[in-house]
């Protein structure tokens, strides 16, 4: 038996070794640091803390790219050992969640009076970023312009019968957004969310697949798995101008609920004074054009040159208005209630 | 008291309960050691052992169990289904009896149970093609049918889709060969997820039930030959009996792997609701309490599960009898048609399993957004892997990876020696039931679960942890890849040790060997196969981990996973197969590394 000794020997080596490399990265000098949560994707972070390091060249930006529900689950494991410091990117209903859980510092940034009164948080703990109007996606190869749905009830059509792919709602702010609206249409006329029930209902009658996540839902969308969707109108613009997939989308006539994207500094952050920076950095009118040129943001901030965006931002829509406090209030129920009693159940 | 010859024959017509079936074998082999060590005492047991060093093992046993599970697990648990201290356990059955939560956990163990059986079918042939049949290039079929178990559930998932979804290359060529006008197929509901589990949970009875037949001896399935025993009957009554342990272990891992799976219901479910999928909603939704009495059912049903197989295992105990001299290989196979059809059968069969690992290859290479109704992908670039090259944290990704389930899996592999030595013994108490009962808990929980727990309990001051803080640190994810991959290596340790002949550690301690040499000389030696597969295992698990690290990791520390996951939500689908690819490289190295280790300890 050649084993033993020599191998375990060696085996001791290696652990020891490995546990000297472990603790290498924490002996490191301390620097000026930032850590950002953000759902925003990897190609736009890097692009934007490549610019702020142009200015300020010696501070040493992470940031952690998630989803927003992801955020937000990551906040509350570490409540009481805050490691982030800016959390940049997620609906404001996400954000006002978080603020009733106490995981928010209040921030007052200095364009503060520039945005409108819903797009901020009374107390200062977050402020709205990016304008996110939710939109009916098809197929472009598949479907003319023409023939596809032109509003919400139009999906619901039986010529969309296993045509329809909708992304899982629960972890999707987007999703949840466009659910609760759907009920707040019969909710506010009657105070009841069962004729929003029957509608989702209905819809599920005609959906061929919940998927996991929204990239898989552009995949089996451009694959034509499904023709129509529900989605939000930043993410196809991304996906129509820079991925060159087979999609395009129709604002519905009837009007859409707009989600706000927000900001805020983190409860308990480390480095509030850089993340602060990085804030204001990130907020003011010349990023605010850039993102809105290429990554396709929609700015909040009322005082920007409107004639510096993309022409398709200035074109008018109808805008659905919603009950934010009651969709985040009830939505839970709703979403419980669809989940348990709607969900595949309608074939 | 020594049986007389008489005695001994007597017994043996008897066909005696298992207890003097037991003794039989037991005064049998003392018997022939006798004659051929006359010096060696019969009577001998291990029992003079120091007590500081047994104090010393039930010490660590008792910390790990401690701080690593009961008080994360228990205290999380506790503080969220009694809120305010109050547990109603009326509120509890409450949501136990909504019709989604006991569909979730009915549907739960249906597809575990079919899993459990689909892999059996198809591990249990596969590692007796491989183990008792020499052909050319076995050694590589032989690693290359161990693949599925590299794929990352997350990246493994996607790779499925792309070959079996509806638009994938087998559905879209299907549809082009038979001129259909729709998918001949969709991937979605039961078939789509015991596909799925069948192909990744396989390995688990592939690798231990190998495992095991390399400890068997086969000298007993040639005497049970010779005394006029069919084929079927050695496999029957000789063979298969031996392999017991290591079928029982598999059949465990695979009952409570399957029922923790989250990636296959997640992606492809459709309508099938998993009790993970449920806490995963429900989480998501903000519905702790849902989510948390939904873990314990889930919780408490692996763990079930698990004293079940625990009791059937105790009942079917065999030590290889015959441990002296060697124990015979692979026997060659004379017929030089069995060994074709078994040549052709292996190799044809290992191909097909390696289609899904093709696929992501050939994914890795597409043009992302070019691959839309066509069969194969229509272009091809390198960007995808000059993208990964290319930014500067990418190889840094491999290495955090590397070390973190490296360390994590070299602690397993200690700690299952240690915790096996406690457990493993001849007399049976509640105490050892309890710890290999215990030991288990992190692989029945979900590994969000396991990761809020330890981030929940290491995350602030707390005397009762020595305000040892975790929550933000390297060490954090080593500490939870640990707890929850260490029973894969428990697991495997065990089986091996409850098959190794437990008169071989007696005779070695006759002979003079000290505790530290009966170790080092005998029983790693015997338990070395099983236990680096548990370990390997362990490892390539951890390297791919996603649930549990989303929640907890550190940017200076971040795993693979972690950069795939943010590729795919950027919509990067060949970034993330080009990750995949090079972490299945990587997978592949070590368990080459792995294999030459193995070779070393038997040689």
């Amino acid at each position: 038996m050649r084993l033993t000794v020599k191998r375990c020997a060696t085996l001791l080596l290696l652990l020891a070794f490995a546990i000297m490399l472990a603790c290498k990265p924490s002996g490191t000098a301390r620097r000026r640091t930032l850590l950002i949560y953000t759902p925003h994707g990897q190609d736009m972070l890097r692009d934007f803390i490549n610019r702020y390091k142009q200015q300020n060249p010696d501070v040493d930006i992470q940031f952690l790219d998630m989803g927003s529900r992801e955020i937000l689950e990551r906040l509350r494991a570490e409540r009481n050992r805050p490691q982030a410091d800016l959390w940049w990117g997620a609906a404001h209903t996400t954000f006002q969640t978080a603020t009733d859980e106490d995981l928010l510092s209040p921030y007052k940034p200095t364009w503060a009076g520039q945005v409108s009164g819903d797009s901020r948080d009374p107390q200062d703990r977050w402020y709205g970023t990016y304008a996110t109007p939710e939109v009916i996606v098809y197929n472009s190869d598949a479907v003319r312009a023409e023939d596809a749905p032109h509003d919400w009830d139009d999906v619901l059509d039986a010529k969309w019968r296993d045509h329809v792919l909708i992304r899982n709602p629960n972890p999707s702010d987007s999703m949840r957004a466009i659910f609760g609206a759907m009920i707040w249409r019969f909710y506010s006329q009657t105070n009841s969310p069962a004729g929003g029930y029957d509608w989702l209902r209905r819809l599920d009658a005609n959906v061929h697949e919940y998927t996991a996540d929204g990239t898989l839902l552009m995949q089996k969308l451009a694959r034509q798995e499904g023709l129509v969707s529900l989605w939000n109108m930043p993410d196809v613009r991304l996906y129509q101008e820079q991925k060159h997939f087979p999609v395009a989308y129709m604002i519905p006539r009837s009007g859409t609920p707009v989600i706000t994207d927000a900001i805020a500094i983190v409860r308990g952050a480390q480095h509030e004074e850089e993340a602060r920076k990085f804030y204001e950095f990130v907020t003011t009118p010349e990023s605010l054009i850039y993102a809105a040129r290429t990554f396709y943001r929609i700015p909040v901030r009322t005082d920007l040159d409107r004639s510096q965006l993309p022409a398709w931002m200035n074109e008018s829509f109808t805008r659905m208005p919603v009950d934010w406090d009651l969709l985040r209030r009830d939505g839970n129920d709703w979403l419980k209630y669809w989940d348990a009693e709607i969900r595949g159940r309608n074939k | 008291m020594k049986p007389t010859e008489k005695e001994f024959d007597a017994e043996t017509r008897e066909h005696g309960g298992r207890d003097a079936e037991t003794r039989r074998r037991g005064d049998a082999a003392r018997r022939t050691k006798i004659r051929a060590t006359p010096s060696f005492s019969p009577r001998l047991r291990v029992s003079a052992s120091p007590r500081l060093r047994v104090f010393l093992l039930w010490l660590v046993v008792a910390l790990v169990l401690l701080y690593g599970i009961i008080y994360p697990n228990f205290f999380v648990f506790w503080a969220a289904l009694a809120p305010g201290g109050e547990f109603s356990p009326a509120k509890f059955f409450e949501v136990f009896v909504e019709r989604a939560v006991w569909e979730a956990a009915a549907t739960s163990v249906g597809v575990s149970l079919l899993t459990v059986c689909l892999c059996a079918m198809v591990g249990v042939p596969l590692a007796f093609l491989f183990e008792r049949y020499e052909f050319p290039a076995r050694r590589f079929f032989a690693a290359l049918a161990a693949l599925p178990l590299v794929l990352p559930p997350l990246v493994g998932t996607v790779a499925f889709i792309f070959l079996c979804g509806e638009s994938g290359i087998l559905a879209r060529a299907t549809q082009h060969v038979f001129h259909l006008k729709g998918a001949p197929w969709t991937l979605r509901g039961w078939w789509a997820i015991l596909l799925f589990h069948t192909y990744t949970m396989y390995p688990f009875f592939y690798v231990l039930a190998g495992a095991g037949l390399r400890r068997i001896d086969a000298g007993l399935a040639e005497a049970a030959r010779s005394l006029g025993a069919r084929g079927w009957q050695v496999m029957a009554r000789v063979v298969l009996p031996q392999l017991t342990p290591s079928l029982v272990a598999a059949a465990l891992l695979t009952f409570m792997t399957s029922m923790a799976s989250f990636s296959a219901p997640l992606l492809f479910g459709g309508g099938v609701r998993m009790l993970t999928l449920e806490i995963y909603n429900a989480r998501q939704r903000g519905d702790t309490q849902l989510a948390l009495t939904e873990t314990v059912i889930l919780a408490f049903i692996s763990l079930c599960s698990l004293l079940f197989f625990q009791r059937y295992e105790g009942t079917r105990k065999f030590a290889a009898a015959a441990m002296k001299g060697a124990t015979r290989r692979r026997a060659p196979v004379i017929k030089g048609r069995v060994r074709v059809a078994a040549t052709l059968c292996a190799v044809v069969f290992t191909i097909i399993l390696s289609f899904p690992v093709l696929t992501l290859l050939l994914v890795s290479f597409a043009r992302d957004g070019s691959w839309t109704t066509q069969t194969l992908p229509p272009a091809y670039t390198l960007e995808n892997f000059t993208r990964i090259l290319g930014q500067e944290d990418a190889s840094s990704v491999f290495i955090n990876s590397l070390l973190m389930s490296g360390l994590s899996a070299l602690a397993a592999l200690v700690w299952s020696f240690v915790v096996t030595s406690v457990v493993v013994t001849k007399e049976r108490s509640v105490w050892r039931r309890v710890i290999s009962f215990l030991v288990l808990i992190p692989w029945a929980l979900p590994g969000t679960v396991v990761a809020v727990a330890i981030a929940e309990s290491y995350g602030r001051e707390n005397p009762l942890t020595g305000s040892f803080i975790l929550v933000g640190t390297f060490w954090i994810l080593p500490v939870i890849y640990f707890l929850r991959f260490m029973p894969l290596v428990v697991r495997a340790v065990q089986a091996s040790l409850e098959q190794m002949d437990a008169r071989l550690e007696e005779a070695a301690e006759g002979l003079g060997a000290n505790w530290w040499r009966r170790f080092l000389r005998v029983r790693l030696p015997l338990v070395w196969p099983g236990a680096l597969a548990g370990t390997l295992l362990a490892f390539v698990i951890a390297l791919g981990e996603y649930v549990a690290s989303v929640l907890v990791f550190v940017p200076r520390s971040r795993p693979v996973s972690i950069a795939i996951a943010s590729a795919m939500r950027d919509f990067n689908l060949g970034t993330a197969a080009a990750y995949g690819v090079a972490l299945i490289l990587i997978i592949a190295i070590s368990m080459i590394v792995a294999a030459r280790l193995e070779r070393g300890a038997e040689a």
